[in-house]
């Protein structure tokens, strides 16, 4: 039971449900139209007279002569079952009737008035919303008194209140929309409005609302009816049928199955017609969905060739080596693909790249949290000298937090809404370094006044909602240094914030960095941010590092087109006139990168040899262009 | 906590002004005279003009909802027309009964509901998930009573592992209380389980992709701490915010499966009263019911406050 494994949720197969659908449409829809059948020709089809009593036959079985049985009063059952059917289609048709003809108008009437006629109505129907359904029925009943006419028009007042919400809410959508407005203008009357413009939008929703009134009438008659308030005796209904066999339970119990297989049926059908309509309702109002391009990958990885080894550095926090990574089964569609890097005690290295390039991904995979369907084909992740490769899932739980730690795009959804600040950060605390609930909200609040924000105390028993976004993304980089980590990972820590407070939190990086000495792995898409803050910079293309190199380096002497692409689509305060250029296309989905460089469809410099499998360049300054050396990218030039 | 609830008091206070102004005025549409129900044909007309006056039932309306309301207040439904016993006397008397059914079918309801919501947000298509998806498309189409039927010709008649009808009070013996309840229990409660069921998977797989989720798991906290803390804590937010509904349903759906296990509780109370035109006593009970819902509705709103910070009075 992990939480990773939940993800896919989602996904469900489409292909089979919709054959079986299809089928149990088909099956619905002949019930009901043998209900139908069954409810007009019921004095021609029924083998005898529902009413005719046999008391010598009474309580009997199934048999020859009677298919279904006899009961108490030696009545047919299969006869009065089928006399029920009429008996339903009367309930259902006029008690949805009633609901729709009262509930229609008068939700369209208060809608459109609004005002006082609004809220008296509604505060009416929320009050009759809250009393049980069935003792609604009942009172209406009492005044009514008992039948099945009667006891529909109950039914039909208790249901008229979801008609009548429903078309209200219809008129209050469309009533400001501007063909409404100008129909107005132009001087339409309002019935004219009403009947012509507003009306048209209440069909669908209504439909819907029809087939689960009529269910829920068929189930409300059968009780009313069950307990001696709906159909009276001896006519036969479903619901009278089964009032007589719970008194007959001990002696037939059989009596009651063929009149509830009758009722789950009937109102099976209703509700899976209803489904449908609503299915297909809701599909002519949502937009089409863009459809699933075909994965077009050749499986010429570049991973064939000979993986660059990144230089070792001093003090080596993490180790990425060869890495690759696959979603979906065997043999799957590569994500990232022969990706290294290393990080040292106390430095910053930028992961940059448009989005889609998978660089949140790399982070999560250190983390091994990559989610369903995700998994690491090749290559090595050393963290403090141990490969998470090999480590079982409980073992790399265990270093989360502790060793490494991340922080995420967005602090407002990075924290649990449902917790304050505070706990959130002392939970930790007491799950992974055993603190006492005391200890750990003190170090809490102390770790929130280092992260510079002033009144810890009360500030740690907020919510998240109640703190700006800067306050919250310094609460979670308080929560991922709080068991010290030597590797922070921090995903576009900046990109949701404004542009005064990401300077600050770039601040806070640099100042407890220099204090708590972690390596950090900073992703970001803006090279300024990167620039600002980073050591070195990684440059990542379609799963793959196209480039690394210091900052100064990268910035002045860009080897790898695309680097060069990125830095001259970087606004400069100085020279704002000229028309920022921009990189043509778009970074290829995972599947339908081009074989040999990927950016060489978006490359003004590719060549015909552009086509083959590009190694990366070993050492400090990494780079994969087969034209690296011929070409002078340097910007200004 | 206490500014939550108080908030919450005075926001469903006047819904249950508005139902009695509506149940008051509306058994007042009754056919027949009480008068006549209580003297039948015999009296005279000086009788039955004494009796009205002492009813007072010569007042204009709106002085006899007054009046009504007055007594209300200080616990005094009135009387029964049919045998004068006090209206509030039998209520009080049947409410246990009726309160048993509705309580241990919504426990049955939400615990169930939970678990197997849980179980299939976590393994979607499993075959905890498919039978979910297919308890809740059934349990809209089956009849309560009739599934109560069902289980005592299981049960009840041919395993005799619980009496097929009647009520022990809890007082008198808490587990002969339990085998009396249980049956009718889940008869009523599993459409709501598996209703609650459904909202709860929606719930909890949104909530799996929620950063927060990720974040917890990324600061190192095991995956149980982090679906029953963080991601169930969130998922129950929108599911207790439909719960009164499911409660009111219960409440409603035990008058009928009463019936079916022959218990004397509101049903029974009500059905008389409509066959009999009691007016004091169908407006008692529709004034105790709406009592009931606003008092799960009031709890509700206080777990949902303390579920959703953000539903919190500031």
């Amino acid at each position: 039971m992990t939480v990773e494994n939940a993800e896919s949720a989602g996904a469900v197969g489409k292909p089979w449900r919709i054959s079986a659908s299809n089928v149990l449409v088909g099956v619905a829809v002949s019930i009901l139209a043998l209900l139908v059948f069954l409810a007009v020709f019921a004095d021609v089809i029924a083998p005898y007279d529902p009413l005719r009593q046999n008391l010598i036959n009474a309580l009997q079985g199934p048999s020859a002569r009677h298919w279904l049985g006899t009961d108490d009063l030696g009545r047919d059952v299969l006869s009065r079952l089928i006399y029920g059917c009429r008996i339903a289609v009367i309930a259902a048709t006029e008690a949805t009737a009633i609901a729709v003809a009262l509930g229609v108008p008068i939700g369209l009437f208060i809608g459109y008035r609004g005002g006082w006629w609004d809220w008296v109505v509604m505060r009416i129907v929320e009050a009759i919303v809250s009393i049980p359904g069935i003792m609604v029925a009942i009172v209406i009943i009492a005044i009514l008194g008992p039948g099945l006419h009667r006891a529909m028009i109950a039914l039909g007042i208790l249901f008229s209140t979801s008609f009548l919400r429903l078309a209200r809410g219809v008129v209050l959508a469309e009533r400001e929309e501007i063909y409404v407005r100008s129909a107005r203008v132009i001087g339409a009357s309002d019935s004219r409005i009403l009947f012509r413009h507003i009306f048209p939008n209440i069909a669908p929703p209504l439909i819907v609302q029809v087939t689960l009134t009529v269910g829920a009438v068929l189930l409300s008659e059968a009780g009313l009816s069950f307990i001696g308030l709906g159909v009276q005796p001896p006519q036969a209904s479903w619901g009278t049928m089964l009032n007589t066999a719970a008194a007959f339970m001990q002696l037939n119990w059989f009596l009651s199955i063929p009149p509830g297989i009758a009722i789950i049926l009937t109102v099976l059908s209703v509700n899976l017609l209803g489904d449908v309509l609503r299915d297909s309702i809701g599909r002519g109002i949502a937009a089409t969905a863009p459809e699933g391009r075909t994965a077009t990958f050749e499986p010429s990885r570049s991973a064939a060739s000979p993986a660059a080894r990144p230089e070792t550095r001093e003090n080596e926090v993490l180790r990425v080596e060869g890495l690759e990574v696959m979603v979906g089964s065997d043999p799957g569609l590569p994500i990232i693909t022969d990706l290294s890097f290393s990080i040292a005690q106390g430095e910053t290295l930028g992961l940059v790249g448009e989005s889609g390039s998978g660089k949140t991904m790399t982070g999560l995979a250190i983390l091994g949290l990559m989610g369903a369907g995700l998994r690491i084909t090749r290559g090595s992740i050393v963290l403090d000298g141990i490969d998470l490769r090999c480590l079982a899932s409980a073992e790399i739980e265990k270093l989360r937090g502790d060793e490494v730690a991340m922080v995420f795009q967005d602090p407002t959804t990075s924290l649990n809404p449902a917790f304050t600040v505070g706990s959130q950060i002392a939970e930790v605390l007491r799950a992974k370094q055993g603190l006492s609930q005391r200890q750990a909200w003190d170090r809490a609040v102390a770790l929130i006044e280092r992260v510079g924000i002033p009144q810890p105390g009360a500030r740690a028993k907020a919510y998240p909602h109640e703190l700006s976004g800067g306050m919250a993304q310094r609460i979670a980089i308080a929560r991922a240094l709080s068991c010290n980590p030597s590797l922070l990972i921090a995903d576009e820590p900046t990109t949701a914030l404004d542009v005064t407070v990401q300077q600050e939190i770039l601040d806070l990086f640099r100042d407890l960095q220099d204090e708590f000495g972690m390596a950090i792995l900073f992703i970001t898409h803006d090279l300024a941010v990167a620039a600002d803050i980073c050591d070195r910079i990684s440059v990542m293309y379609a799963g793959e590092m196209v480039e690394m190199a210091g900052v100064d380096t990268l910035f002045h002497d860009p080897k790898h087109p695309y680097t060069a692409g990125l830095l001259s689509a970087m606004p400069h305060a100085s020279d704002r006139n000229p028309p920022l250029p921009t990189i043509r296309g778009n970074v290829p989905r995972p599947g339908a990168w081009p074989a040999g460089c990927r950016f060489s469809n978006r490359c003004d410099f590719a060549v015909a040899t552009c086509k083959q499998p590009v190694a990366l360049t070993s050492g400090e300054r990494m780079v994969r262009c087969l034209r690296a050396d011929q070409l002078d990218l340097r910007p200004g030039t | 906590m206490f500014r939550l609830i108080l908030q919450r008091l005075l926001a469903l206070a006047p819904l249950l002004f508005i139902v009695s102004v509506l149940t008051f005025s509306f058994t007042s549409l009754l056919p027949s005279d009480p008068v006549d129900l209580i003297l039948g044909d015999t009296g005279t007309e000086e009788q039955h003009e004494m009796l009205r006056e002492r009813m007072g039932l010569n007042e204009p309306i709106h002085v006899r909802y007054l009046q009504w309301l007055g007594r209300a207040l200080q616990g005094d439904l009135g009387s029964s027309y049919f045998n004068s016993v006090s209206v509030m006397g039998a209520v009080m008397q049947r409410l246990p009964v009726t309160l048993s059914l509705t309580a241990v079918s919504a426990f049955i309801a939400i615990v169930v509901g939970v678990a197997a919501g849980v179980a299939a947000a976590l393994h979607p298509r499993s075959w905890v998930d498919r039978f979910a998806t297919l308890g809740a498309t059934f349990g809209q189409a089956i009849p309560n009573f009739w599934f109560g039927l069902i289980l005592v010709a299981i049960f009840a008649v041919s395993l005799r592992w619980f009496p097929a009808t009647g009520f022990t009070p809890i007082t008198e013996s808490p587990w002969e209380w339990l085998r009396s309840v249980i049956l009718p229990s889940i008869a009523l409660g599993t459409s709501s389980s598996a209703a609650i069921a459904r909202q709860v998977r929606s719930a909890m797989v949104g909530v799996l992709q929620q950063d927060y989720v990720r974040a917890a798991r990324a600061q190192g906290l095991s995956a149980r701490r982090v679906l029953f803390k963080h991601a169930l804590t969130n998922a129950m937010i929108p599911v207790v915010a439909v719960l009164s509904f499911q409660i009111t349903v219960l409440l409603g759906g035990a008058l009928i499966v009463e019936q079916v296990f022959a218990i004397n509780g509101l049903g029974t109370l009500a059905i008389a009263a409509v066959r009999q035109q009691d007016i004091p006593m169908l407006q008692g009970l529709v004034l105790v019911m709406v009592g009931l819902v606003i008092a799960v509705q009031l709890a509700t709103d206080v777990i949902y406050g303390l579920l959703n910070p953000k539903a919190r009075p500031t």
